[in-house]
């Protein structure tokens, strides 16, 4: 199988010495340009001379999304506003998005980074690739669709849903790579069957690449048996530079993180402290090649573990095992990442219902669905249907405005929800349960 | 001439109903005309009681959202076109109906009566008065003489 970089195949010792030499220039490139960093360092009492090694990486402070939250829309850029060439979004943690910036070169950086992961993945410039996450602010399939270019692979920008459209465009282009969430492939394989196709004797899907949300061992098999491919999993988010940070390479021993562009750390999430390697914790990332965004120990609320022993393929870079939990409280629905309290936020912000709510995560078939119970309060509403139906209907909008994907909502009686001990259950996620 | 009518929310699911009725059972409260409307989520229940007051104070206390409003209870006489001619009348001096459901009594020898809500309800008592439709007192329908 073929490796993209020479990079994947560097000896740790070089690899960390590349890693030094590009965490320097970021430190000194967020230090002078970007001024809350500036501030942030200060307090810490650390500046970018005081970081002599690779190890001395921890001396610095973290970042989170609170903090980009802070400094929204563009505070944290390290550079103009005319040197950004590309906007995405991903959520926030309330009303507002958490917002990333490219520079030309951040561009280039990403579609490097792309290219070797569905390289690992498979792809080669024979094959044609369907994406089938939506193309728009998030970065899942932009990002792919130009690394998978650059690979010289042909690309269908599908983006999501149209599920019939997407099995006969899968059919008649003859498509061979599928790149979605593993939830919406299995979902469209079952769509296939049902329009009378059969996946394995009439596609022409050979490799599938997934992500946006986490996976499982048994939801591979399941999407090798039900399409007939071999399926990797790959790893990102926008904050960091979107996909492109970390993907299986056809040994499935965990995904190889591009060394030469991020910095992998695990802390303990209640201490923060650095984990020795091989410990189970939170993932912290440092991008050291960004130029429009460079964050520094961004905090991905992600719990796996890293692994440098050698892998069959011949990379040489760390791996990351599959994504097994959070430290925060967000969501994936179908990929896309929704905080309870940008629920919140929107629910609090309309008259006649109460403060109480609960928020359901199920699974229809393969899709995931959230719903959400709300108490109505205001007696006044019972003066017709239409106003319920008007309450209904504005909580529905003003959730899909604010979270980008559609929500059952009930309207139920006040106090009918289950309050625990002081603190209400906010969230019951019944995903695993009925799979 | 108006009659307190309470207004329940409901949700759509099994024994809600129930769950309401047995309120007004415990209170020994007695519902005389009774009427669902609703959409695929949710709805509300309009109920005509021979207690209002009481019946509403216990919905509250069991959880409920309640609204007391006033309505009119009107004897259209069974015959045919009778009803028609009550709402013509209404809509001819452009009082417009919101809703309307009937209920029977038994001192009326089971004929139909129905609970009308106006947007006008003034004026509809006064047309309706004046063209000799029987409106029916409250103390008529919370008191009912049974047989």
């Amino acid at each position: 199988m073929k490796i993209w970089s020479d990079k994947e195949k560097m000896s740790r010792e070089e690899t960390r010495k590349l890693q030094f030499k590009r965490l320097k220039k970021t430190l000194h490139h967020v230090y002078e340009n970007v001024p809350y960093y500036h501030e942030k360092f200060k307090a810490a009492g650390v500046k970018p001379v005081d970081i002599r090694t690779l190890e001395d990486l921890r001396l610095l402070p973290l970042t989170t999304k609170e903090d980009l939250r802070k400094n929204y829309p563009f505070n944290l850029f390290a550079v103009p506003k005319n040197k950004i060439v590309r906007y995405h979004a991903s959520s926030g943690t309330t009303g507002k998005p958490t917002v990333v910036g490219y520079t030309k070169n951040d561009m280039k950086v990403w579609r490097e980074v792309i290219a070797r992961i569905v390289t690992m993945g498979g792809v080669t410039n024979e094959d044609t690739a369907q994406i089938t996450f939506g193309f728009g602010l998030f970065t899942g399939a932009f990002g792919l669709q130009q690394g998978l270019e650059k690979v010289g692979a042909g690309v269908i920008p599908m983006s999501a849903g149209n599920t019939q459209k997407q099995i006969m465009i899968m059919q008649d282009f003859q498509s061979t790579v599928l790149i979605g969430t593993p939830s919406y492939a299995l979902h469209l394989a079952e769509a296939a069957q049902e329009m009378g196709i059969d996946p394995k004797e009439e596609l022409f899907l050979k490799y599938g690449l997934f992500g946006g949300e986490g996976s499982t061992e048994e939801m591979r098999a399941k999407l090798n048996e039900a399409w007939g491919i071999v399926a990797t999993e790959n790893y990102g988010m926008s904050e960091l530079i979107g996909p492109g940070v970390s993907g299986e390479c056809l040994a499935f021993r965990g995904m190889h993180i591009n060394e030469d562009h991020f910095i992998a750390e695990i802390i303990d999430p209640n201490t923060l402290e650095v984990l020795p390697e091989g410990s189970v914790g939170e993932l912290v990332i440092t991008p050291i090649t960004k130029e429009g965004l460079p964050l520094i120990r961004y905090r991905t609320k992600d719990i796996t573990r890293l692994d440098t022993t050698p892998c069959d393929c011949g990379r040489t870079s760390v791996r990351m095992a599959k994504i097994t939990g959070r430290t925060d409280d967000m969501l994936i629905i179908g990929g896309v990442n929704v905080f309870p309290s940008q629920i919140e936020g929107v629910l609090l912000g309309i008259k006649g219902i109460g403060s109480n709510y609960q928020i359901r995560v199920l699974k229809k078939g393969y899709l995931d669905r959230i719903e959400i119970d709300v108490e109505v309060v205001n007696q006044d509403l019972l003066v017709s249907v239409t106003l319920l139906d008007q309450l209904y209907k504005e909580i529905e909008s003003k959730l899909h405005t604010i979270l980008g994907i559609h929500a059952g909502i009930h309207l139920v009686e006040p106090k009918s929800l289950v309050r625990s001990e002081g603190k209400a259950k906010r969230v019951i996620d019944l995903r695993s349960e009925n799979q | 001439m108006l009659i307190n009518q309470l207004s329940v929310f409901i949700e759509n699911k099994k024994g809600h109903l129930s769950k309401i009725t047995k309120v007004l059972k415990d209170a020994q409260v007695d519902i005389r005309a009774i009427s669902v409307f609703d959409s695929a989520e949710f709805g509300i229940l309009r109920i005509v009681v021979d207690k209002p007051e009481l019946g509403a104070d216990a919905l509250k206390k069991a959880g409920h959202v309640v609204k007391q409003s006033y309505v009119l209870a009107i004897d259209p006489s069974d015959k045919v076109g009778s009803l028609h001619d009550v709402f013509a009348l209404l809509s001819d001096n452009d009082v417009n109906i919101e809703y309307v459901y009937s209920f029977v009594m038994p001192s009326n020898q089971g004929a139909p009566l129905i609970i009308l809500k106006a947007d006008d309800q003034e004026k509809a008592i006064a047309l309706l008065t004046a063209s000799d439709f029987s409106l029916i007192p409250k103390e008529a329908v919370y008191n009912v003489q049974n047989g």
